[in-house]
């Protein structure tokens, strides 16, 4: 498995979204598994149905990205997406965008159990890939309107609000 | 009725009258599968009784966090096993313990080996996973901070 995901990036949330496999240590794999055994364990899911998924997932994960700008569109609108942000607390102490929710144990949990499966929600982090990875995992909790703002806040605040200073993490 | 919208009906009638839900007082046996964490957590109690010279399930009840498909297989699960030996109710895989449901779409078996879980850890719990060997990060660790370690933060000057 670790091979396959060193080849596709995306393979882990194509799996997470379709088959709820790799999310938590529940139902997650071991770096020397292959595809075929983790397929076998869990209920023998047809390897080439789920390879298929997995080569499709570049695309699935163009659909599943909102841009800075179309986010900040989207903000002005009536109803916006509620923006939850995925980075370290020392990260959203620094900078954040304004009215979005740092995301904490507590606030999961209130997502998980209480929160329509249809709110719209875009996460955030710092360059677009953990939330990518938090977006899969709440599509593959059932959220069916959940997005990953691209490029994180660092391209926020360079194409949208440049008073956001960028940073770096050292 | 094409077969995803014969199991979502079957899930709907199942949610609409969830039987053995909820905590039992005086259980005989505990088991849980998942974390609150992942949102998938799920929690079975067993009761048993005298029959016939065995032991057999009187009544299990269950709570969970997770899907509707887990309360629902829950659900179906918790009446199926009702009068059967710890060793009978052992043997069902999660196929059998959602059979009145229908087979299950792939991306809702997860929600059934929930069951067959928390099951197993009620009736034979040293039997749990046996291997428990590292496993590759997961979703949830990527985005949750899987290192808990201080960051420090360094602005860019502002153009």
């Amino acid at each position: 498995m670790s091979e396959l995901l060193q080849r596709f990036p995306g393979a882990q949330r194509a799996l997470f979204r379709s088959y709820h496999i790799g999310g938590c240590s529940s139902c997650g794999f071991r770096p020397d598994e292959t595809l075929a055994q983790v397929c076998e364990r869990n209920a023998g899911l047809p390897v080439e149905e789920v390879t298929e998924t997995i080569l499709a997932s570049h695309e699935a994960e163009q659909k599943m990205q909102i841009s800075p700008e179309d986010l900040s569109r989207r903000l002005q609108e009536s109803n916006p997406p509620v923006i939850v942000d995925v980075r370290a607390r020392e990260e959203w102490d620094a900078v954040h965008i304004e009215g979005s929710e740092f995301l904490t144990q507590e606030l999961m949990q209130e997502m998980m159990t209480t929160w329509p499966k249809d709110r719209e929600i875009v996460f955030l982090c710092h360059h677009g890939v953990r939330s990518l990875d938090a977006t899969s995992y709440f599509a593959g909790h059932g959220f069916s309107n959940v997005k990953s703002l691209s490029g994180g806040i660092d391209a926020w605040s360079v194409q949208v609000d440049p008073s956001l200073p960028r940073y770096h993490v050292e | 009725m094409s077969e995803p919208e014969e199991f979502s009906q079957k899930i709907e009638e199942a949610l609409r009258n969830p039987r053995n839900l909820g905590e039992m007082e005086g259980a005989d046996a505990v088991g849980t599968v998942g974390s609150v964490d992942c949102g998938d957590m799920l929690r079975m109690w067993v009761k048993f009784r005298e029959e016939g010279g065995k032991r057999v399930i009187d009544r299990a009840t269950f709570q969970t966090f997770g899907c509707e498909t887990a309360i629902a297989v829950a659900s179906v699960a918790t009446e199926l096993i009702a009068g059967k030996t710890p060793e009978e109710a052992l043997k069902m895989d999660s196929r059998e313990l959602s059979a009145p449901l229908g087979p299950l779409p792939p991306v809702k078996i997860h929600c059934a080996q929930l069951v067959e879980g928390a099951l197993r850890s009620a009736l034979a719990p040293d039997s749990g996973p046996a291997k428990n060997e590292p496993l590759a990060p997961t979703l949830l660790e990527s985005f949750q901070g899987g290192d808990a370690k201080p960051k420090q933060i360094r602005l860019e000057p502002q153009k």
